[in-house]
């Protein structure tokens, strides 16, 4: 997963809630607070324009024409789009990444509720540490932390692997072609849960004092307090944490490079779409074909993103 | 970053995938909904290759940037200070270390010129903002480092500047025949070559003799001692046979006869990974590889050093630069180090081969190119330079003959190889190479070789079948790219 998960980008895409509005004669005020409402947004609209719109504007015209070394650039239609579609190996790199998603994001999360209502509780001696400890995987860059983790799990040299033959695997591979996907789980749960459990944590916070108690005059078993009664009240926040993981993890990257440069050849040049994308633009040369590719997968996590707000209408968690 | 560490001798192979450049970022904007934070911390892994500190560099940056021509950010200017205000200013880009020193040389000698140098990166450090800047139309260097096999890709789209008006063949004489024609194309010559790389066996005698095996003199020989060696001891192997790097691994066929590629400008093109002499290739690692009597590792990597160091490795298929690159990591090993002629396929030739090695072109944004030249010229083909370059850090080693041939430069020792002359055996070498033509998309071949060979080195796929299976995806992709494709 990228780090590109924390960007705020999720509210974006996020429907209003649709309340019919009530025609009314805006006051002088009203006006008054538009008008610097706008000076307000205004430098973040420019800055967004310059550095989002404009870019993607660009790839898109881009992803229309076909450099060739033989007889130069030309319009193309939509040449570059088919390539991609017939494509098996973007498609199987999309495939791969939303294994990773399907499985790193529900373990991960499971692991970061479980610490955020130890957190919430206050059983734990010391929360307040232990909360910035399980935070510090993220404040590590990932390159970092992925280099770390290389050396952990090296095939020559690691210690895990010095570890697991001790219990008698031998010659246990964590970056062979098999297990390199289930170490990058591994490693982004790592980096994740910390991060995660903190919003988790916030959000069990400010559940209403007097819910629960209620509960306990109510003699209500605390599994069933945190179960039966956090759990759903915390569902807003744990569905925009689905949300904003997802989009991070379309977008793998980081982790599967470094590790590459343990284990050569596993990690092919087309591994997830991000790493296709970065290979046909630069190695390749091939900069329309990849904004092709970078708008298909756009467009992939924007239908993965539409369906799972639809989902979450269907079950209401605003209504 | 792991592969680019010091001599910066590996490239692409290596550096491609390390390299996050901020387009890839802009690319990963556009696919998702991140901002540009995403770079921040992966462009470290970049390192520039050169760390070498030198005198003149420290303070040279704020004197000299006035004519720099737009680069990659925040690279440091390692020479060209305390140049004379009239003086023509060049922009040169190289990731050789120690170059600084020719540099500092060419402008005290050379007063009208003042050459500038930046190091960006090795390998993919440095192509990827030169690629940008030349197909932007500004912003690229007068001169800068390309390895061989990269110049056709500069050439075909009209980068690089014929050095012939500016007296470039006058030095045709003076250098390697292989080298020079590397760097001519029809009537043309665009790039002056500098170093290069003749491949040798290179063994660690004390290994070797354990096992009672004398450097083989041909394939055939070679293939009995690789079994040999790893049945007497099953952890260790005569070499690696790292079929993931298709620099190498090309080189190898360069040697049997299967060069799989014909190009000598133009549109016509020529890929052969499936004919007789490439499947007779493939059949005979092949046998190897299923004997387990070579190991598969990633080559120019710490692992690989440190298997040679310790014996796991006895020998390796190397080149001239070998001993510059391999020493860093060499602690048990020392003095043992010995070069030998490759084994041959025909008993009693001599038939070398070339593993990388870089030129000096003028592109065709120079605004001065006559000065240029003169730079080029004056780096690759004067003893003044080469006198400079040879020596550590650089450690060159010549295309130019006058020093390639000198009984001082094969007389070298170095502390790994104790007191024998390994230039003695490269030198020969040197003259034996085998005229290659690269394809002028190298850095697809590179990247897409290195994916399809990954399945031999994890044992999905016969070297033959990854060749086939090469093969139809370079004729795809140069089809794709215009060209006329014979296979």
């Amino acid at each position: 997963m990228s780090e590109t998960a924390l960007q705020p980008c999720a509210p974006r895409v996020v429907a209003p809630p649709r309340t019919p509005r009530k025609r009314y004669r805006r006051s002088a005020y009203a006006r008054r607070r538009g008008r610097s409402g706008l000076a307000f947004v205004t430098p973040f609209m420019v800055i967004f324009t310059l550095f989002m719109i404009a870019p993607l504007g660009y790839a898109i015209y881009q992803s229309l024409y076909t450099t060739k070394l033989i007889g130069g650039t030309r319009y193309s239609g939509f040449a570059n789009y088919s390539t991609v579609l017939e494509s098996g190996d973007f498609w199987n790199g999309v495939i791969r990444v939303i294994i990773f998603g399907g499985i790193q994001i529900p373990v991960m999360l499971a692991i970061a509720f479980f610490f955020a209502t130890i957190f919430d509780l206050g059983v734990a001696k010391w929360g307040g540490l232990f909360r910035a400890v399980y935070f510090i995987p993220f404040a590590v860059p990932i390159v970092v932390s992925s280099l770390m983790w290389g050396f952990l799990l090296d095939p020559a040299y690691g210690p895990f692997n010095r570890l697991f033959s001790a219990f008698g695997f031998q010659n246990f591979n964590w970056l062979s072609p098999n297990l390199m996907l289930p170490s990058i789980i591994i490693i982004a749960i790592w980096e994740w849960t910390g991060y995660n459990a903190i919003i988790l944590y916030t959000a069990l916070k400010s559940v209403p004092r007097d819910v629960i108690e209620a509960a306990i005059l109510d003699d209500t078993p605390l599994w069933k307090i945190i179960l039966r009664i956090k759990l759903p009240l915390v569902r807003p926040a744990i569905i925009m944490l689905v949300f904003i993981n997802t989009i991070g993890a379309m977008q793998l990257f980081i982790e599967p490079t470094i590790l590459n440069n343990y284990s050569a050849g596993v990690v092919t040049d087309t591994w997830t779409p991000v790493i296709d994308i970065y290979t046909t633009s630069i190695s390749n040369g091939e900069y329309q074909l990849g904004a092709a590719m970078a708008v298909v997968l756009a467009v992939v996590i924007i239908a993965i993103s539409v369906a799972s707000l639809a989902f979450r209408n269907r079950r209401r968690e605003f209504g | 970053m792991l592969s680019t560490k010091r001599s910066g001798r590996i490239t692409r192979l290596g550096a491609t995938r390390l390299v996050t450049t901020g387009a890839a970022a802009a690319l990963m904007a556009i696919a998702g909904c991140s901002s540009g934070g995403s770079s921040s911390s992966s462009s470290s892994s970049s390192a520039p290759a050169a760390s070498t500190s030198s005198s003149s560099s420290a303070s040279a940056s704020s004197s000299a940037s006035a004519s720099a021509s737009a680069s990659p950010s925040s690279t440091p200017i390692l020479a060209g200070a305390n140049c004379s205000s009239s003086a023509t200013h060049i922009t040169f880009w190289a990731w050789v270390p120690g170059m600084d020193r020719a540099v500092t040389e060419f402008n005290a000698t050379h007063p009208n010129i003042c050459v500038t140098l930046q190091d960006p990166g090795a390998g993919s450090g440095e192509y990827v903002p030169l690629d940008n800047a030349l197909k932007a139309g500004t912003g690229a260097p007068d001169v800068a480092e390309v390895e061989f096999d990269l110049l056709p890709s500069y050439e075909i789209q009209h980068y690089l500047v014929n050095l012939v008006p500016y007296g470039a063949n006058n030095y045709k004489s003076d250098f390697a025949s292989w080298a020079w024609s590397q760097v001519s194309q029809g009537s043309g010559v665009y790039a002056m070559p500098s170093d290069f790389g003749p491949m040798g066996f290179y063994y660690d005698q004390a290994t070797l003799a354990k096992y009672n095996i004398t450097p083989p003199t041909t394939w055939a020989q070679f293939a009995t001692d690789a079994i040999k060696l790893h049945s007497a001891n099953p952890k260790a192997y005569l070499i690696n046979f790292p079929a993931n790097d298709p620099q190498w691994l090309m080189d190898m066929m360069a040697q049997a006869g299967a060069w799989p590629f014909q190009y000598t400008g133009g549109a016509n093109l020529t890929i052969d990974w499936t004919g007789p002499a490439q499947e007779k290739f493939a059949a005979f690692w092949q046998t190897l590889i299923n004997d387990h009597a070579v190991a598969a590792i990633t080559d120019l990597s710490t692992e690989m050093n440190t298997d040679l160091d310790t014996g796991v490795l006895a020998a390796a298929v190397y080149s001239a630069w070998a001993p510059s690159y391999f020493a860093p990591d060499v602690k048990h090993s020392m003095g043992q180090w010995r070069a030998a002629p490759l084994p041959q396929w025909t008993a009693g030739a001599s038939v070398g081969s070339d593993w990388g090695g870089s030129t000096y072109p003028v592109f065709s944004q120079s605004k001065h190119p006559a000065q240029a030249a003169e730079f080029s010229e004056w780096l690759t083909a004067t003893t003044q330079s080469w006198n400079i370059v040879k020596t550590p850090p650089s450690s060159l080693f010549p295309t130019f003959l006058p020093t390639l041939q000198s009984s001082a430069f094969k007389s070298l020792t170095y502390p790994i190889s104790g007191t024998s002359q390994p230039n003695q055996v490269f030198s020969a070498g040197a003259l034996s190479i085998p005229l290659t033509t690269w394809p002028p998309f190298m850095t697809q071949v590179l990247t897409q070789g290195a994916t399809t060979f990954g399945g031999v080195v994890t044992g999905k796929e016969t070297l033959a079948q990854a060749f086939a299976a090469f093969q139809s995806q370079e004729v795809s992709y140069a089809k794709s790219q215009g060209f006329n494709v014979t296979t």
